[in-house]
């Protein structure tokens, strides 16, 4: 693992990529995300969202018991 | 490559382990579980209540203290404490201000609402009421420590790390504890899906454990003393890693999941948008941990690590104004509410504050803007729109509304917090619009040139032309401090004649616990069910996260190109520095010169990497109330050793107008010289090319050099034992700079 780091070390050519990377890398994982939360149920953001509302039953499981 | 890839592989494990565990509601379940009673634990949440306020109120008037040090320097020796014992000096006091505001103030403020929110947004008590127990005394204990520790000048150096090791290993054990407990109920809830709040709970305490420790890597010479064991540059990396992402884990996501699970309750109505949270939390979480080189912008620091720094701090913007917006949308159709009801008022201003001090923060991470506010008072001005406004608003909001219920009671006086809203709104603005114009006045002075090219001001002149600045800022102070005394008062008398639920009775039904283990069920639905494997998995994480922070640390050391005439401190100047640490004068003076002629003109040759390679731990600072002395000891900054020892024993006859504090008690203090061994030990342990065995013979070099300094001192008449403290201060504050400063002469020669 140190002999790996320390050869990496040695030189910084190609940090130019890191920009690079970032932007595919967190281009990508935003993407996933919009699309998780796109195709999120609405009902069930808005039963969950009403969870601090609700201190003596279950939000969610009272969700999920009427659908 | 790989190393390139490294450290997003890991914010990306950290990130897909945080949102599997977050349980998915995919089946429908047509059962009807039995109502189970319980009993919420109220008692935790009251005791850290109480703790908020009487650290809050500690931590604020620690400030108020150092900020009255600012304008009347000589206030401790004129009231009889002006005693090293004491430790009231402004270099002590403010690192105990700034720990007991964000570990104790927010710290108890952060348990506070989190113990309460978890058990309901779970529908359980805590696992275990023992484990809560150890969490507040423990947590308790550590403040104590820290309260003891910091004015006698035991501390590690490093801002907002400041504590010595064995107070960093109880940190350790107790934030476990902390998360052990949290995990723990998560595991026995009786709701299924965890609300975002929790997830931000969960994220800070991950986060914060990988925090602590890597930036905590420390070699201890004696029971309170340690060297941090990074260097130069890259301690300088490490500590603002950990100092940006403290204000990243500690003072915003976990405030972040109070304000989702509070805000809503104070306005009777759920979030604005919970697919918006669900973005906020997974794009702040994932910038925020790379931001921390903006902190050190124009530093030695490798430029590409510093462009990797504004970027991601740039982008930060986003995610944080979503989830002010996201905030503040919750109170639509509702702001009728926000003019009638206090708490609400305390949570808008909190939350405008979040958004304010989220688009400075992007902004002054450009490296334009940041040539301007590094080292000024702007950055004061910033932190506390952000402490004062959003983390203690928030507090007070919170306390307001979280007392009276758990006391089943009403407020004691509403007309005494509406008071104290305009009270506290007032000292924000009363000190921070004095500190952003003092900050510009500052930038705008440093840099001004005459027509022949001659610095237009001296150092000093830009000192006193702040003090006004600094009255004002006090006064703002005080008015915050009055008004959380008067939230004391309030508070105190709300439960001086009601009784607390410690046992809050409550009802929900089981979750569904007969889960058969079919082939489509999430792996970490299983693992749900399993603490262990569950618990080991996240410190699996934190593990992965720690090594792999430290990539960058070594890739750097490429970075740092070495510079042969740099030495070793002799051990004179190494217990001098030791004492320039001690003393907390990193917490007024930088030693980091930035590439800007009007810094090369006033202070000499740009700081170069390689100057720091034997620094542990780096003293670069971040404010300059003082001058940079990164060359004190070189060229035209050269004093001479008399003129130190005077400065040092009455700075105001030396330098007039100035605001530094004496510090007559290194004339008479003795040097303990019976750790130098140790240290010198320690610093080879950690690559300091001193000779094997030399420490068996440092204290004589030691004397040697002490002895040539007190010679030079007598012969200006002054007369000072050959073991007292000024004169390792005063070869260290002579070193500083020269390795350079040999380079150039050689060069002359040549």
């Amino acid at each position: 693992m140190f002999k790996f780091i320390k050869q990496y070390a040695e030189t910084t050519d190609g940090i130019s990529i890191y920009p690079i990377i970032s932007l595919l890398l967190f281009f990508f994982f935003f993407i996933g995300l919009l699309y998780y939360v796109k195709k999120m149920d609405k009902a069930k953001a808005d039963a969950i969202s009403r969870i601090p509302l609700d201190e003596q039953s279950s939000a969610s499981e009272n969700f999920s018991r009427n659908n | 490559m790989m190393t390139t890839l490294l450290p997003y592989a890991y914010c990306l494990t950290t990130n897909l382990f945080l949102i599997a565990i977050l349980p998915q509601t995919k089946t429908k379940t047509t059962y009807m579980q039995a109502l189970e009673k319980f009993q919420y634990d109220n008692k935790i949440v009251r005791n850290f209540a109480y703790a908020t306020i009487i650290w809050g109120v500690v931590g604020m008037l620690a400030g108020l203290w150092v900020a009255l040090l600012m304008i009347f320097p000589n206030w401790n020796t004129t009231f009889g404490l002006g005693k090293e014992s004491l430790g009231l000096t402004f270099g002590r006091l403010r690192p105990l201000h700034t720990n007991a505001v964000i570990f104790a103030f927010v710290g108890n403020g952060i348990f506070t609402g989190y113990y309460y929110s978890l058990q309901r947004l779970l529908k359980t008590r805590m696992a275990s009421d023992l484990l809560s127990k150890i969490h507040f005394w423990g947590w308790q204990l550590i403040i104590v420590a820290a309260a003891l520790t910091l004015p006698l000048g035991m501390t590690t150096g490093k801002e907002y790390a400041e504590l010595e090791w064995p107070i960093d290993i109880a940190i350790t054990i107790i934030w476990v504890v902390f998360g052990w407990n949290m995990f723990a109920t998560i595991l026995k809830r009786r709701e299924r899906h965890l609300y975002v709040a929790i997830w931000f709970y969960i994220a800070t305490f991950v986060t914060v454990a990988v925090l602590h420790i890597v930036n905590s890597f420390e070699l201890p010479t004696s029971f309170l003393h340690s060297y941090s064991w990074y260097a130069g540059v890259q301690d300088a990396l490490v500590q603002w890693w950990y100092g940006h992402n403290a204000v990243a884990f500690f003072l915003t996501t976990p405030y972040l999941g109070l304000m989702y699970y509070f805000m809503p309750k104070a306005a009777n109505r759920p979030v604005f948008s919970y697919k918006l949270s669900i973005i906020h939390f997974w794009a702040l979480i994932f910038l925020y941990i790379w931001a921390g080189p903006h902190h050190l912008l124009y530093t030695s620091l490798p430029n590409w690590a510093q462009s990797l720094g504004v970027v991601f701090s740039f982008t930060l913007i986003f995610p944080s104004w979503g989830g002010m917006i996201n905030g503040l949308l919750t109170l639509r159709g509702a702001w009728d509410k926000v003019r009638e009801d206090v708490i609400l008022k305390f949570m808008v201003v909190a939350v405008t504050a979040y958004g304010m001090a989220t688009f400075e923060g992007p902004m002054l991470s450009l490296k334009t803007v940041n040539a301007i506010s590094h080292f000024t008072d702007w950055t004061i001005a910033h932190v506390h729109v952000g402490g004062l406004g959003w983390n203690g608003m928030l507090t007070f909001g919170i306390l307001y509304w979280l007392i009276p219920k758990i006391f089943k009671t009403q407020l004691f006086s509403k007309r005494l917090a509406n008071t104290h809203f305009w009270i506290a709104t007032l000292g924000i603005i009363f000190y921070a619009v004095p500190m952003y114009w003092a900050g510009f006045q500052q930038a705008s002075m440093w840099k001004q040139f005459t027509e022949t090219g001659q610095l237009k001001y001296q150092f000093i002149e830009t000192v006193t032309y702040m003090k006004p600045f600094y009255a004002v800022r006090a006064f703002g102070g005080a008015l915050f401090v009055v008004g959380a005394l008067l939230m004391m008062y309030n508070l105190f008398k709300t439960v001086a004649k009601a009784k607390l639920v410690a046992n809050e009775d409550a009802e929900a039904p089981a979750l569904e616990k007969a889960y058969s283990e079919h082939t489509s069920e999430h792996w970490h639905r299983r693992m749900e069910r399993k603490p262990v494997p569950f618990l080991i998995v996240t410190l699996v994480v934190i593990l992965i996260g720690g090594i792999i922070e430290l990539v960058p640390t070594f890739l750097i050391k490429s970075n740092v190109p070495t510079i042969a005439s740099v030495q070793p401190y002799t051990p004179l100047e190494l217990q001098g520095r030791d004492i320039y640490r001690r003393e907390g004068c990193y917490t007024c003076h930088s030693q980091m010169i930035r590439p800007f002629r009007s810094e090369t003109e006033r202070y000499g040759e740009y700081s170069k990497a390689g100057e720091f390679v034997y620094d542990h731990p780096f003293q670069w600072g971040s404010k300059r109330t003082g001058p940079d002395l990164a060359r004190e000891g070189t060229l035209n900054l050269k004093k001479s050793d008399s003129w130190h020892f005077n400065h040092m024993d009455d700075p105001q006859a030396i330098s007039p107008g100035t605001i530094m504090p004496a510090y007559s008690f290194l004339l008479d203090k003795d040097l303990d010289t019976a750790g130098t061994a140790a240290k010198i030990k320690a610093m080879r342990t950690m690559g300091v090319p001193y000779k094997n065995g030399y420490e068996l013979y440092a204290n004589k070099d030691l004397m040697e050099q002490a002895a040539k300094i007190q010679a030079s001192l007598q012969k200006d008449n002054i007369k000072v034992k050959q073991t007292a403290e000024i004169l390792a201060v005063i070869a260290y504050l002579q070193r500083l700079g020269t390795d350079i400063d040999k380079n150039k002469l050689a060069a002359n020669k040549n």
